[in-house]
């Protein structure tokens, strides 16, 4: 048995495949709701729900939104850092910029540590790694009783030059250990050895203002997972797009910060490998957010310019770890409408989450949500709600409508129409901000929609953004753990170590691959991964000598000689025209050395899917009333999704229903079933590509 | 008459090609920075990239600085006006310009290109970018001096010239250009990655014309250039209308001793914004002057600030705009006056209409801030090669409170923007010092109900034999000014400190030698203060004191609050 589970804001997900001989691969899959601040109960619940044998489960990898959850919601542990003396104010300072160019009201995002935990001590390194003033040990045991007086619980610690001589970071951090042994602490080095103090620094601030809310997390997971008998390999999904060894995630879980959406974004891949689409959009509509990411050419798109919280209008918090390149706004099934100080009626970003959840859970929601509007618009059924575990409190959903439509001064029918289009003005500037705003023309895409909300907006969003398809998977309310099952553990190292790409440098460049690949392969046998399943891609980020960005390269792989040398200045000449449209005839420097491993553990097929026994009819469960907004409220048929067989086609209008999941197909739209059990869209019924 | 194959673009096209031009302008910006070799414009991006319709009107402009808003579409005008007739222009041309007084001329560091568009032979747009190359020779290394008394002093000169032509470089002007200046391989690296930019946004425009044609493109651009106007107009609206008056000082002009007021009267009403800097000293004899490109930056950013700072900086954004100055002044300067440091001048351009109008719009302008880009330059040795190396940086400083929260903590000045500070490890890396300190000062200064944002100390030891400093530091005599009652920031500083334990202050340095062990300190201003200290609640001065950004002697003083030892 193979399993994967994913948790997210208001849900946790859990996938599970049966790979034992006579199995038919067909995926389990379960659904509860997540337990904030106590995620792995969550876990648990789930496990229970699917009745799932831990003890015959070789292979489970997990997703979080653990992490993200403590930045977004700044329920991080209270963290101090310790810097060169000097340069306390970096932080602070960060890069002094001001996106928003002419807002003369601008704010810098506030630093994570206050002004009184950023404490000094006497060292210095030089850039060249020499020990210029040696560390003041005696120093420390002053900071540490501050940082205890202030209850801190994580210690970022960040000196200057630790990227290319970590041995100060080292001796701070073993002096803390000794007198403080039960305090996180993380130098920066650990995280990134790539130079620039504040990215750096910002980066372990990060990582240590997490850690122990993600320990203690990974620590309840592992535990749980022991107490019911587990004894295979765990993995923790990570944002990078591989997976880890829960163990090592343990040293550094601000790595798994975008786990969730990796997650569904290389299940993506995979579904777009499987039916030849390489261009692909994602959708990933949750209870909290919704997240979107362009896949061109079948590549999962990674980010190594990565900042928490950046945007157009503000700086953020740059993180230096290799990062799938995802947005996400607060807009789910779970946001909550309101009105602003001007009357206007807006939708998200708060979430009424898991609790109290929707107005139709009945359990003190009071503010309508997007998801109570698809129940009152007829979209989701109210006898089915969450697959009919849940029945819905329509009294409840009714009042709080009333409530805000008589604010408003409308009617109630048009109050969840209008949220709704709301919500879907919301996610159409998402999708835009990965696509055509990055020069990338929709209508070249295909929508691939999940989450548990993602399918009743796909078609709408589609069509606002003129993409002609879109393709729902099975069971898209767990995709992205679906998604974790499709996944090989990756590492990435990087070193900063300008060095001139020339004959002369050959064996220090030889010398730096060897050190970078020596970890990696001793990474992963620590974690058990044999060699032959180890794969290792080399990469250089090069520059002419006198620039300053550089550009990422793959460097040949094989033994790093002359002609590999050769092999890697042409390479990059030729992708610095293709981006810049010109080369020069000068020198090549190597500035940062990259090694990106990966260990092969999964090999996830999906099964295919017959013509279904009976006639498209015998997959109709029900007729009703649903409101379509400018189309109108037409009668509709209602399908039951695991009763449609391979090759049929429904008409819209129609509603789709699975367990966790509505699929809404407004009318003008059809929908085929392809021998996957994949449901394949025409948004506007004269898509070329159909061929039925 | 009405084309009969003529169709309706729908609304959903013209967004795309909206949105289509903004992607092209951010990835000519991208390129520019990427492929650059000169400091200035790869960390402090100080540079622009724009799109320009074929009648030069800007559609889109990225910025890295405010202080080129008002550059790029003059520099597109006069290419027109000069080449524009006589057909002289060709697929696959680059215009090359820096001259101070016309093209949308700053200093001549700043080079602009612009390359015109084409789609099978018809002129469709113009690609432009302006940005502040490495060293343009001169009498000093980095072109700038703070004591340029003319513009022959300030380097090469480049009137508008085909810097290629279809697609070819014109190599007589790279061969001068190459003799002309200090650092050959790095100006003509910068050369090329403004090269690079011009020639991707004209590739995207060109896919972006194919596509969608003709009249889509039209009503795209016309849309983008409305839209701007409108929302313009729609902010006018909520400002308060009437006259408004300021008057400050830039400290001196590097020759003499004396101070020069930037003087503004700002009218208002519902359809127009008037800025009137009839009063304004006259041309100065040092390098603090602007001409009227610089004299256009300043007041736009001051009016997109006051009006909508979100929506595009385009043509049409700045319809409602008058701006009167009669010739001659330190914000309207003819040939030859020197310009070398006119961000100051432009600085105060923005600083007086912000004086006159922020006690009246709290919701949009804080009290008075560092208002000096504070800019260094050091000349020294890459410790490495040996070679000649050249590390320009301007400096963050305190931002003025507002009326419900302090000022902002080193920031760079107004005229900065997506400006980014060279960090500590590269510039050790590449120069041949070693920062000491980088770090918010406590100078009496600041404050108020809402306190001054702080000011930064940034000490350089000199490691190598002996390198050359220069810079010039705003703000030295005249602080910036607070708000209700709030308190004047602090001023700025440069000093050397000697071997010999003697300090100099060199708020105008021009090629000082400093020697291995000497230091520089620089010292940059903390922002204005808004309202009275005495109201400044009492635990937050406990906070300032525990945060170490007030002494206990300020918090006595200033705010009444007595804290025991």
């Amino acid at each position: 048995m193979r399993l994967a589970t994913d948790v997210g804001g208001t849900f946790t997900d859990l996938v599970a495949i049966d790979d034992r001989a006579g199995s038919t691969g067909v995926p389990l899959a379960a659904k509860c709701h997540s337990t904030p601040p106590d995620f792995e109960r969550g876990v648990e619940d789930v496990l229970t729900k699917a009745d799932i044998d831990l003890g015959a489960t070789a292979f489970f990898a997990h997703g979080s939104t653990v992490i993200i959850n403590a930045i977004t919601e700044r329920k991080g542990a209270r963290t101090g850092l310790i810097t060169t003396r000097g340069f306390r104010d970096v932080l602070e300072i960060g890069r002094g910029n001001r996106p928003d160019l002419y807002n003369l009201m601008y704010a810098k995002p506030k630093p994570l540590v206050p002004r009184f935990l950023r404490q000094e001590i006497t060292e210095r390194v030089s850039y060249e790694g020499e020990i210029l003033v040696p560390l003041a040990h005696d120093e420390l045991p002053e900071i540490i009783a501050t940082f205890r007086e202030e209850s801190v619980k994580a210690i970022a610690v960040s000196l200057l030059h630790a990227y290319a001589e970590p041995a100060h970071e080292i001796a701070v951090c073993n002096a803390v250990r000794e007198l403080w042994p039960d305090v996180s602490v993380i130098p920066s080095h650990a995280l990134t050895r790539e130079w620039r103090e504040y990215e750096r620094t910002s980066t372990a601030v990060l990582a240590a203002y997490t850690h122990p809310v993600a320990n203690r997390y990974l620590d309840a997971l592992d535990h749980a997972l022991g107490s019911r008998g587990f004894s295979g390999h765990a993995y923790v999904m990570q944002s990078n797009g591989g997976i880890a060894a829960l163990e090592t995630a343990k040293d550094q879980p601000i790595t798994m910060l975008e786990s969730g959406p990796a997650g569904g974004v290389l299940g993506a891949v995979a579904i777009g490998r499987l039916i030849g689409e390489s261009n692909l959009i994602t959708l990933d509509v949750g209870g909290t957010t919704a997240k979107c990411a362009l896949i061109q050419d079948a590549r999962i798109p990674i980010t190594t310019d990565y900042a928490i919280e950046r945007t157009r209008v503000s700086a953020g918090y740059p993180l230096k770890l290799p990062a799938i390149d995802i947005v996400e706004i607060g807009s789910g099934g779970g946001s909550v409408a309101w009105l602003d100080e001007g009357g206007k009626l807006r939708v998200g970003p708060k979430s009424a989450g898991a609790s109290p959840g929707p107005a139709a859970y009945g359990r003190g929601g009071n503010r309508p949500t997007i998801t109570d509007a698809h129940l009152l618009t007829g979209r989701i059924d109210s006898g089915y709600f969450l697959g009919g575990e849940i029945t819905p409190d329509m009294d409840n959903v009714t009042r709080v409508f009333q409530d805000l439509s008589v604010k408003l001064g409308t009617a109630y029918p048009e109050t969840a129409r209008g949220i709704l289009r709301l919500a879907n003005a919301n996610m159409t500037n998402a999708l835009k901000l990965v696509s055509v705003n990055r020069g990338h023309d929709p209508r070249e895409f295909t929508l691939i929609a999940f989450g548990g909300g993602g399918a009743m907006h796909a078609v709408a969003l589609a069509r606002d953004l003129h993409i002609p398809k879109v393709v729902i998977p099975l069971r898209p309310a767990v995709f992205s753990a679906w998604g974790i099952l499709n996944c090989d553990m990756r590492r990435d190292y990087v070193r900063t170590r300008p060095l001139r790409l020339d004959a002369a440098h050959l064996s220090e460049i030889a010398a730096v691959f060897d050190d970078l690949e020596h970890g990696a392969r001793e990474d992963f046998a620590a974690d058990g991964v044999p060699l032959d399943r180890l794969h290792i891609e080399r990469f250089a980020d090069m520059r002419y000598d006198g620039q300053e960005h550089a550009v990422k390269v793959t460097f040949p792989a094989g033994p790093v000689d002359g002609a590999a040398l050769r092999r890697a200045r042409q390479e990059f000449h030729a992708e610095h025209e293709r981006a810049f449209t010109f080369w020069l005839d000068a020198g090549v420097i190597t500035v940062n050395f990259h090694v990106a491993a990966h260990g092969t553990v999964n090999e996830t097929g999906i099964p295919g899917l017959g013509p279904s026994d009976g006639s498209l009819s015998d997959a109709i469960r029900d007729t009703r009333t649903v409101d379509f907004d400018l189309d109108g409220q037409l009668e509709t048929r209602i399908y039951e999704r695991t009763l449609l067989g391979a090759g049929a086609g429904i008409p819209g209008p129609a509603i789709i229903e699975e367990s966790d999941t509505t699929i809404v197909l407004p009318p003008g739209s059809r929908a085929t079933v392809d021998r996957y059990g994949l449901l394949h869209i025409d948004v506007d019924g004269m898509d070329s590509r159909f061929k039925t | 008459m009405t084309d009969p194959s003529y169709v309706e673009p729908d609304p959903f096209t013209l967004e795309i090609i909206r949105d289509g031009l903004q992607a092209a302008s951010d990835e000519m910006f991208i390129a520019l920075g990427r492929a650059a070799q000169g400091i200035v414009i790869y960390e402090c991006l100080d540079y622009c990239v724009g799109i320009a319709d074929a009648s030069g009107r800007m559609v889109v402009q990225g910025n890295g600085v405010p202080l080129f808003i008002g550059t790029l579409e003059s520099a597109v005008r006069e290419v027109i006006d000069k080449f524009g007739n006589e057909r002289d222009m060709e697929p696959g041309d680059i215009f090359a310009m820096n001259d101070p007084y016309c093209g949308g001329g700053t200093h001549t560091p700043d080079v602009c290109l612009v390359m015109p568009v084409f789609a099978d032979d018809e002129l469709i747009a113009f690609t432009a970018n302006k940005g502040h190359w490495s060293e343009l020779g001169g009498k000093v290394p980095g072109t700038i001096a703070a004591d340029s008394t003319e513009v022959f002093q300030e380097g090469l000169q480049i009137p508008i010239v085909k810097l290629f032509c279809r697609g070819e470089p014109v190599q007589a002007i790279l061969d001068l250009l190459a003799v002309n200046v200090r650092l050959p391989r790095q100006t003509l690296g910068d050369m090329w990655a403004s090269v690079a930019a011009a020639r991707i946004g004209e590739r995207r425009i060109r896919e972006l014309y194919s596509k969608y044609g003709h009249a889509a493109w039209r009503q795209a651009v016309d849309g983008l250039l409305n839209y701007a106007e409108s929302m313009s107009l729609a902010a006018l609206s909520h400002l308060p209308k009437g006259t408004f008056e300021a008057e400050d000082w830039i400290d001196d002009d590097g020759i003499t001793d004396d101070p020069i007021p930037v003087r503004c009267k700002v009218t208002i009403s519902d359809k127009e914004f008037v800025a009137d800097y009839t009063g304004t000293n006259g041309v100065v004899a040092g390098p603090f002057n602007t001409g009227r490109a610089g004299l256009e930056s300043g007041v736009k950013l001051a009016f997109k600030a006051l009006t909508d700072p979100a929506s595009p900086a385009n043509h049409g954004a700045f319809r409602p705009l008058r701006i009167v100055c009669p010739p001659d002044t330190v914000l309207s300067a003819r040939r030859p006056a020197a310009t070398g440091k006119y961000h100051q001048a432009v600085l105060f351009a923005t600083e007086v209409i912000w004086k006159a109008l922020a006690p009246h719009c709290p919701k949009r302008l804080p009290a008075g801030h560092l208002a000096a880009v504070c800019g260094t330059t050091l000349i020294g040795r890459d410790p490495a090669s040996g070679n000649v190396t050249l590390l320009q940086q301007p400096l963050v400083g305190g931002w003025g409170a507002t009326a419900d929260r302090d000022g902002e903590n080193g920031q760079f000045c107004a005229a900065d923007g997506e400006t980014f500070n060279i960090p500590i490890e590269v510039q050790e890396n590449k120069f041949g010092i070693l920062v000491e300190q980088y770090a918010f000062h406590d100078d009496d200064g600041g404050a108020g109900k809402r306190r001054g944002g702080k000011g930064v100390v940034l000490d350089y030891r000199v490691v190598d034999e002996r390198i050359h400093f220069s810079g010039d530091y705003g703000r030295h005599k005249f602080r910036p000014w607070g708000i209700a009652g709030g308190g004047p920031g602090t001023a700025s500083l440069a000093q050397i400190a000697r071997v010999d334990g003697s300090t100099e202050a060199r708020q105008r340095a021009v090629s000082v030698p400093v020697n291995r062990g000497e230091r520089i300190r620089l010292v940059t201003p903390t922002g204005g203060g808004y309202g009275d200290p005495r109201s400044r609640p009492r635990q937050q001065v406990l906070e300032d004191l525990k945060n170490g950004y007030i002494t206990r002697e300020q918090a006595r003083r200033d705010y009444g609050v007595e804290v025991e030892e």
